[in-house]
Parts: structure tokens; sequence; C-alpha cells
């Protein structure tokens, strides 16, 4: 325990590190500055711009201010592209329920209550618990990778092919359980993103997979394009129907309070604990925790809800929990990194480069070797949540404003930022006219009572699961049994095929009602 | 008297819904067709219109059912990819077409979403088709693709049956201004933004986009299109540093 | 400050990225973009890096990197292969790009020798023989003994067909006359870790991923494939210390042009390639990722198309087409 203060008081020491700024125009004044809490705010400012920014992702921007991290002391670096990557969770649900559309795969089932809030005038209420659940998120997961950092490591490396594979079945029957509508429908999305993530070369013979010779399809289709597709491309094109104007205005005009009434606070604060539980947790796990971790969050208060018929009509909990859960996930999957020196996503990668372009590369020691580097990190995650929710809170109401821009205005403007943001991402004009191909799928979609959050999960696990099945399967040399075997494994898939009894049952049983009631008419 | 109008009302529905399953058992073909005009003028690498005309043809109306008659006296010869498409797509889709004629929809748009949802499936069917099955005890590259295909052409059946089987809605009405025109500006912006640059593309989609409905106020939209294309032109190279020209080529050269 | 001028400059580079070509009495007249086909922070990018920031000093115009990542980098370099050839735009190759890829991919958009100038070899991460810290064999000797008993049980990891670790694996598999399950991964991050979980039993990696793990003793290295121990890791013998000198792989990284580039802008390219080589700073920074850095006599442009050659011949009958 005095282990943790002494640490922590050095974290907070490099965070709050005063030089004296002497700049040639106060003639001879100095100035005291902290260029970390500097760095904290540049990163936190960036990261909440990149995540309301539709298309624009994290790991495309990281990369692009890379370069510009090498001029700086490594530890004021890494605090600023921390800062943009937990500065993105926060933005990232502004899209989701403004305009309904998603800027990262974690804020998917944010839109689904988000925007339906939103459209009955609740917007800042919204945006508000968002922020506050992000925020109280944010706090119990630094506190953990303090307190925790180095024995939940193990978890990490708990998790083999097998256990991976469990756990992506479950993530995909969270996304049969978060429909609305039919469950056939939505087990048919999944299938249809599942086979849309199979596009581009596979990962074991390297053999290109339905990609017709384009080479920008040869890695795949990426998941902004799909997404900006199906909902922001879809939405505005649902929008400009005849007859959609009703209920525009309709919206613009029902605005109600800006932040959250006493009964939305009594109703998340249970929601947001169990979504950090969960996010903590899922968050350690490297490739797909953090996203699960949202869907996870969304399901579990669907499930344990008096009556689940709110979710997906503007239920808070339904944003309350999975930004809880995006936040502490994103928190906590810096642990394998700072304890194994193992970067468990692409955004964590670079910051690996950015360490070793200053000649540290992080391995399992860099705690006792670079304990100013992690400790400083950690305490400045801390300081940059408190900033992120003293920039959002107030931000809440210009977005709200925002709202009542007249629509003929609004949606060319996001066509322009969504074509841009997807542009930027790999700087393929092919990008952009794909994107717009799926905006015709997802208008398709929305007019056949489709869903397509099921879809984007399926895109994103997809791959995750076909590799590590396939993984699995070589290890085990193509023996089936060891996802039954392995205890973790099996627990996984224990629950997803609880959950899919619990879920199918009753609508089998409402079906049948329903046919039964036809037939005696 | 009543009765017999609303059937025959729903005969008219079901011999256009067939035509249009007539049709997209044929699309991918068609767009082949359409993309073969850009050989002429020497874009992109790939066949004439003519030789995708022929090959389409004789693939769809011989070589498709000799290679089905082949496959069933045994002979192993590799079919084309022509006949192929024609085998695992074309055909089962007219089967379908001819099916709907004699069916009663009681919900098109369970049933339509479904036919379309099991065309895709074997659009992807087909297209992983040339790729290695399983390998032993390891998974080829497309044995997932395959298992999802199938799977999800049994899916798609199953919503077209509830389709027949359970009252539902009607096809939703589709508008055509909206699509277009927010198509139109997104293809405009992919096509220019590596020649004309940030500047001229955002503005020009921007006006393009905003011909998607008859609300627009032209003075209004010009003033508000600029002071965006301003604002991006500031935000996204400089702010945020992402490597994008600002000008048209012509211009700076 | 130099944030805003680094932007200014990437944004002037792409507004220039077409003027006609430049006379080489003068070049450099602009700042130059230099395509690197991996992501920002891997060793290729981070070699560049350091290499370049000295070049722009001696060519007194900026150097920009622009990372472009996809298909194991050949979509960069095809791209760069079609790109100007004013001097304008150069890119980093390296083993996977300019080697590796000719038999791997038939239907290639590019071909390394007839579409590229060389400029000079830049720097070439060594590569180890990495295993699980329980792995029964002690040292290489017994590594190979009991790979080849058991080369139907072991498994190796790789991080992804065409990656260094893939192709160096295949170059030990073949010296070995062995084919052992391997193991694909999403780059190396998830197949080291793979690695110090235990779930799989050995890989072929480049030493900056692997120095920390190392030393932390939570895998264990048999041999480095360089003709040189490695100074940041002393006590990891050479493959011929170890008795396997006919396994040698370094993923090398070397500076090309788009073919038709002028000799006399080649020859300030190389000149300013090899003053940083020579440069102290330039040394002790691609020292401590553990790079090896060429000796004078390979460092010209011919020496570079040697190499390319030889690499090419090397690959060919290791690798098997993908597809």
């Amino acid at each position: 325990m005095l282990d943790l203060f002494h640490n922590l008081s050095l974290g907070f020491g490099v965070v709050f590190q005063v030089s004296w700024w002497s700049p040639w125009w106060l003639y001879g004044l100095s100035l005291p500055i902290s260029i970390n809490i500097l760095m904290c705010l540049i990163g936190a400012l960036v990261g909440t711009l990149v995540g309301v920014l539709p298309g624009i992702g994290t790991v495309a921007t990281v990369a692009m201010l890379l370069p510009i991290t090498f001029g700086l002391p490594p530890v004021g670096a890494l605090i600023m592209l921390a800062g943009i990557y937990y500065g993105a969770q926060y933005g990232g649900s502004t899209t989701s329920i403004l305009v309904n559309i998603p800027g990262e795969a974690t804020s998917v089932v944010t839109a689904i209550d988000g925007h339906q809030m939103a459209r009955q005038g609740r917007a800042g209420p919204a945006l508000a618990i968002a922020a506050i659940g992000s925020f109280f998120a944010g706090c119990v997961a630094t506190v953990l990778i303090a307190v925790l950092g180095a024995p939940l490591t193990k978890l990490a490396l708990a998790f083999g092919p097998a256990e991976y594979f469990s756990l992506m079945v479950l993530g995909l029957i969270f996304a049969v359980v978060l429909a609305k509508g039919s469950v056939l429908k939505a087990i048919a999305m999944i299938v249809f993103g599942l086979l849309l993530s199979m596009v581009g070369s596979d990962i074991e013979t390297g053999a290109s997979r339905m990609a017709f010779n384009i080479p920008e399809l040869a890695d795949g289709l990426g998941f902004a394009t799909v997404a900006m597709g199906v909902f922001g491309f879809a939405e505005i094109i649902r929008n400009l129907d005849a007859g959609a104007e009703m209920n525009r205005d309709l919206v613009q005009q029902k605005i109600t309070g800006l932040m959250p009434t006493r009964k939305d606070l009594i109703d998340s604060t249970p929601a947001i604990l169990r979504g950090t539980v969960l996010g903590s947790i899922l968050g350690i796990l490297p490739g797909g925790g953090a996203v699960i971790a949202s869907f996870a969050a969304y399901t579990l208060e669907k499930k344990i809800a008096k009556d689940p018929s709110r979710f997906g009509r503007g239920a808070i909990e339904g944003v309350a929990s999975p930004e809880s859960a995006n936040n502490a996930a994103a928190q906590t999957s810096f642990i394998p990194l700072l304890t194994l020196g193992i970067p468990p996503n692409a955004v964590m990668a670079l910051m690996v480069g950015a360490m070793t372009i200053h000649g540290i590369v992080p391995g399992p020691q860099v705690m006792q070797k670079q304990p100013e580097l992690v400790w400083g990190m950690i305490a400045s995650m801390w300081v940059g949540n408190l900033m992120l929710i003293i920039i959002n809170l107030p931000l809440v109401g210009i977005w709200v404003r925002l709202l009542r821009v007249p629509y003929r205005l609004m949606f060319p403007s996001i066509v322009i930022f969504c074509a841009i943001g997807i542009y930027s991402v790999n700087n393929a004009p092919v990008d952009v006219i794909l994107a717009g191909v799926f905006g015709l799928v997802g208008y398709w979609l929305i007019k056949h009572d489709f869903e397509p959050a099921p879809l984007l999960l399926g895109m994103v696990l997809g791959p995750l699961m076909e590799e590590n099945l396939r993984r699995a399967l070589l290890i085990s040399r193509g023996d089936w049994s060891v996802f039954l075997t392995r205890p973790l494994s099996a627990v996984l898939l224990g629950i997803a095929a609880f959950l899919l009894v619990l879920t199918v049952l009753p609508a089998l049983r409402a079906k049948r009602d329903e046919v039964f009631t036809e037939s005696e008419n | 008297m009543a009765d017999t109008m609303g059937h025959s009302a729903t005969a008219t529905r079901n011999t256009s819904v067939a035509i249009s399953f007539c049709l997209l058992a044929i699309a991918p073909q068609i767009f082949e067709f359409i993309w073969s005009f850009g050989t002429i003028f020497g874009w992109g690498a790939g066949r004439g219109p003519a030789t995708v005309v022929i090959s389409h043809a004789t693939a769809l109306l011989a070589g498709a059912p000799s290679a089905l008659i082949g496959a069933i006296g045994g002979d192993t010869k590799k079919a084309s990819s022509d006949v192929l498409l024609a085998l695992i797509y074309s055909y089962p889709l007219f089967a379908v077409a001819i099916l709907t004629l004699f069916m009663t929809i009681r919900s098109a748009q369970d049933y339509v979403g479904g036919i379309v949802l099991m065309a895709l499936a074997l659009f992807a069917l087909w297209a992983s088709s040339d790729l290695q099955g399983m390998r032993g005890f390891s998974f080829g590259a497309g044995t997932a693709p395959r298992m999802f295909g199938g799977l999800l052409v049994a899916l798609g059946a199953g919503i077209a049956l509830t389709g027949l089987l359970v009252d539902g809605p009607a096809m939703a009405h589709y508008s055509w201004r909206g699509p277009l025109f927010v198509m139109i500006s997104i293809v405009f912006f992919a096509l220019a933004i590596r020649p004309l640059g940030v500047v001229v593309t955002a503005f020009v989609s921007f006006l393009l986009a905003a011909m998607g409905t008859h609300e627009t106020r032209w003075v209004e939209a010009i003033i508000v299109g600029a002071c965006l294309t301003l604002g991006c032109a500031l935000l996204f190279p400089y702010v945020l540093g992402l490597p994008m020209p600002m000008f048209p080529r012509f211009l700076v050269q | 400050m130099t944030f805003i001028r680094a932007l200014a400059g990437a944004c002037l580079a792409s507004l220039c990225g077409f003027v006609a070509p430049a006379q080489a009495q003068t070049y450099p007249t602009r700042s130059i973009t230099m395509v690197v086909p991996f992501a920002a922070g891997g060793p290729t990018d981070v070699i560049s890096r350091i290499v370049t920031s000295h070049m722009a000093q001696t060519l007194g115009q900026s150097i920009i990197i622009e990372n472009v990542v996809g298909a194991g980098g050949t979509t960069a370099t095809a791209r760069a292969a079609r790109s100007t050839n004013d001097g304008y735009t150069l890119i980093t190759g390296h083993m996977g790009t300019h080697a590796a890829s000719v038999p791997l991919y038939p239907k290639l958009a590019y071909h390394p020798e007839k579409d590229f100038e060389p400029i000079a070899l830049l720097a070439g991460t060594p590569i180890l023989i990495l295993a699980r810290k329980d792995f029964p064999p002690k040292d290489l000797k017994e590594f190979v003994a009991y790979v080849k008993a058991n080369s139907e049980k072991v498994n190796a990891a790789h991080a992804g067909i065409g990656s260094v670790s893939h192709v160096s694996c295949e170059l030990l598999h073949s010296i070995l006359d062995i084919k052992p399950v391997g193991v694909p991964f999403n780059g190396t991050g998830p197949a080291m870790n793979a690695l110090v979980a235990g779930q799989v039993d050995y890989m072929c990696d480049q030493i900056v991923n692997a120095v920390p793990q190392i030393n932390a003793g939570t895998i264990k290295a048999y041999a480095i494939a360089t003709p040189e121990r490695n100074p940041s890791l002393p006590n990891v013998p050479t493959t011929a210390e170890a008795g396997l000198p006919a396994f040698q792989a370094q993923a090398w990284n070397a500076m090309f042009a788009p073919k038709g580039t002028s000799p006399a802008i080649i020859a300030i390219l190389n000149a300013a390639a090899i003053k940083a080589l020579d440069d102290e700073t330039v040394k002790k920074r691609l020292l401590e990722l553990g790079s090896v850095i060429p000796p004078p006599k390979d460092r010209t442009p011919e020496a570079l198309a040697t190499l390319v050659k030889n690499e090419i011949a090397k690959w060919s009958p290791v690798l098997k087409p993908a597809t």
C-alpha cells in the first residue's frame, strides 16, 4: 500500500512538474507552466475533436501526430497520445447520440438508445450522462491499473486462441440480444457482417478473398467505411425521404433540459457501476476487448431491466452503461502495455513506436526501469479524465444547439465531414465510394427493417473469431474439443449458450402466440 | 368481387417482383458489361464488351447446363468462372423468381428482404468458389466464407419464408432524389479530392448534396458551404495534420 | 513552432508533388516525400525517420515521411513505383517489399529490380530465433535436434504472411528441411503475447521487439542470425557459433527511387545517406535499436542492386505463392 502511494506521488510529481517559461515578449519575466499538463490538455482536446468528427479514427490521428511527438520528451509525448486515445472515447459518443453516426466500433451501441433520446429531445441528458459515466469509469479504471495492474496481466496471458474464439462467440450472441426486432433478422445481419469481414487477404495463406482484384480491398473493408455507410449516409438518405421532414422538425422543437434529471441520475448510477466493472475486466484482453465490453454492458442492462422493451427506444441506461464500459476498457487496455510491454491494439502499437523512437522499448521491466514514464502516464490519465469532463459538460449545450441547425444545411455538412474522414483513413478515394455504396445498402436495410448494429458487430468480431478458431485448431491439430476442455473457454461458451436460449425462447413463444392469435381470428 | 380484384392486384405485384428477381439474377453480368465499356477508352484491365456478352450468354444458355450434365455424368472438368456464376448465382435466383409467381406474399418487406440477402450470399459463395477448402485439419482460405455464405442463404430463405407465412408490412416507399444526389456528391468527392484539392471538392460536393432536397435555399446553402469549406481547409490539413491537397493541381503548377 | 513548420511543410509537399523534373544541379529545390510502406513506429519507419532527419540537414530541404500501409507493404511500393521519377518521391523498401514479395505474390504490380533505382542500404535489424521460456531445448543444437524430431508437434508463430517473422522462419524451416505448423498472428504484438504466454513454441523475430522480453526472462533466444554478436544482446551467440551457419537473415532496409530517376540525383541522395550513416548521433540511435549499420562497401547503389538480386534469388526457392 505504501508502495502504491509512493508510486502515485511519483506519478503526480511527473505530471505537475513545473518548468519556467520566459518568452522574449515578456521581457525577462518567467511564467510557471507544466509541460505535461499542457500535453495532457492538448491530447484531450485533439481526442475529443477526433472522436466527434465522423470517420477519422484514433489510429489514423495518432499515426499522423506521431512524428510531432518525436521532438517532445517521451513522457509528454506518451501523455499526449494517451489523451487522444481516451479523449476520443468521450467524443465518440457525441456523433452517435446527435446524428446516429458511431465514429468508433465501441460507440455503435451508444447510437441505439442515445440517438433515440436525441429524437425525443433528450440529447442533453444523453450527452451529459455519457460524459459522467465515462469520467467515473475512467477514475475507477485508473485506480485499478495502479493497484491491480500486475496481477491482472495474468488474465491477458490466460487467454489463448480457444478462449478468444469463445469470447467472440459470446460477443456475437450479445449482438442478437441487443436487437430490437426479429431474432432471425438479427442473426442474418450478423452473418452478413461476418461475410463482409471475410473480404481481403486470408491470414493463414495470404490468399485474396472476394477482393475482385481491387487493390484497396486487399486488406479488407475498413470499419469506418462500412459504419459511415450503413449508419451515416444511410441515415441522411432516409431523412431526405419525402414525408420525413415532419419527424425532423419535431425533434428540433422538443429539446428539453440540458442536464440529466434526478430520476435520470438514479436510473443510471447502477448502470454506470455495472458498465465500469465489465469494461475494466474485458478491456485487459488484447484485441476486441473494448468492443465486446460496450456490447456486453448493453446486453446486461437489457437483460436485467424490469422492462426490456424500453431499450432501443431511448433508455438512459443504454447510454450510461456502454459508455462507462468503453471508457473503462480504454483505460485498462493500457495494462498489457505497461506490465508486459506488449501493445494490445493498433493505437498502443503506435505508442510503442513513439517510445522506440526515443530509445525506450517497453518490456516486462518497463515499470522498474522507467517508473517516471509509467506512473506519470497513469497519473495523467486521471488528470486527463478530469479535464475531459470539464471540457465536455459545457460542450453539451453547444452540441444540443447544433441540433437546431436546419436539416437542409446540416446534412450536406455531415456528408462532407464523413467523406473527408473516410478519405483520411487511408488516403484512398475508393474507400469514399465504398462508403457511399454501403450508404445505399444501409438505406435498403432500413427499408426492409434490418438493423445495422448487429451487422457492424459481426464485421468487427468476424476476423477475430475466424483467426482464433483457425489458430486454436492449428495448435490442437484439428481437435475441436479444446473449446470445451479449456475451462475458461468452456465457461464463456456456456454463458453464450445460456444467453442464446434465454433470447430465442421468448421470441419463439411470442411468434407462436402471434400465429395462434391469427388463426383464431 | 372485391376479393378477386385484390387477388389480381397481388398477381401483378408478383409478376413485377419476379421480373425484378430475374434482373437481380443477371445483375453481376450486366454490371460487368457496363464496366467493360471502360476498356474501350483504355481504363482498367478487363474484357471488352463483346467478349463479356458472348461469354456470359454462352455460360447462361449452354455452358452451365452442359457443366451440370457433365457433373452428373462424373466429368470433373473444371468449369470457368462465368459458368460457375451462372450455376451458383443466376440459376437459383431464376428458380426463386419462377416460384415467386405462384406464391401469395403476405409481407413483401420480409420476402424481398430475405431473397435479396440470399442473392448476396449466393454471390459471396460464387466469389469464394475459387478459394481452397479444408486442408487436412486446418481451414483453407475458402472454408469460412463458404460456411457463412451457406448459413446466410439458409437465413435469407428463412426470412423469405416468414414473409410468406406471417402478415407484415408491404414494401416501403423508396424516394430517388435524396439517394441520387447524395451518391453523386460522394462520387464527385472521391474522384475530385486528389486532382482538385479540398477547397474546390468540399464546396462543390456540398452543393451537390444540397440538391438532394427541395428544401434547399440556394443563397443560404452557398454561404454555409463556403464557410464549411474554409473550416475544413483549416481543420483537417492544419489542426489534424492530415495530408491532403488544398488547391487544384493545375492552379498550383 | 516546429509543430507548425512540420505541418506547413507537409502541406507544401502535398501541394507540390507534381512539379516538372528538377535540374540535378539545383536538386533538391523543395521538400522530398519518403514513402514508408509500414505503420508509423515500426522498425522500418523508425530507421527511416532517424536517417532522413539527418539527410534533410545535408540536403537543405525537409523530407516528409508518408506512411502507407497495406498488403505487406506492397500497396505502397506499387504506388511509389508509379510515381513521378523526379527525385521528390522516394521509398524505404525492405526485405519483404523488395525481395520476398516476388515469390510470395505472383500478381505483384511491380518488380523490385525493374521498377526502382537503388539509392542506398540504410540499416538492418538482425533476426533472432526465440522460444517460450519453458521450451525444452537449452541451446541451438538441441533446438535443431528437438524440432527435427518433433516437427509434427511443435508450433511456430509468425506475424502474418509476408512479414519478416514469417519469411525468416520459412528460411529456417527450409534449411532444417522440416514443415512444422505455422500459427499466424496479426502483427508482432499478438505473436509475442502468445510466445510469452507459452501458447506457441518458437518464432523468428526482429531484435527490436525481442530485447526487453529476453532481458526480463519471459522468453529465451537461441541465436542471432548475423555474422557478429549484437551489442544489445552480448550473451546471445550467432548462428555460426551455435552450429547453424547456413541460417543468415537480416531485415534490411534500403532507400529506392522510381525507375528513371536521373543518376545525378541518385548520387546526391546516396552521398547524403552515407553522410547520415557516418554521423555519430545517427549511429548511436540506430545501435540502440539493435540495428546493424552496413560497412562502407555495401552502401553504393550498385551494391544495393546486387543485394536485391541476391535476396530475390535467396527467397524464391524458400517461399511459395500465397494464392
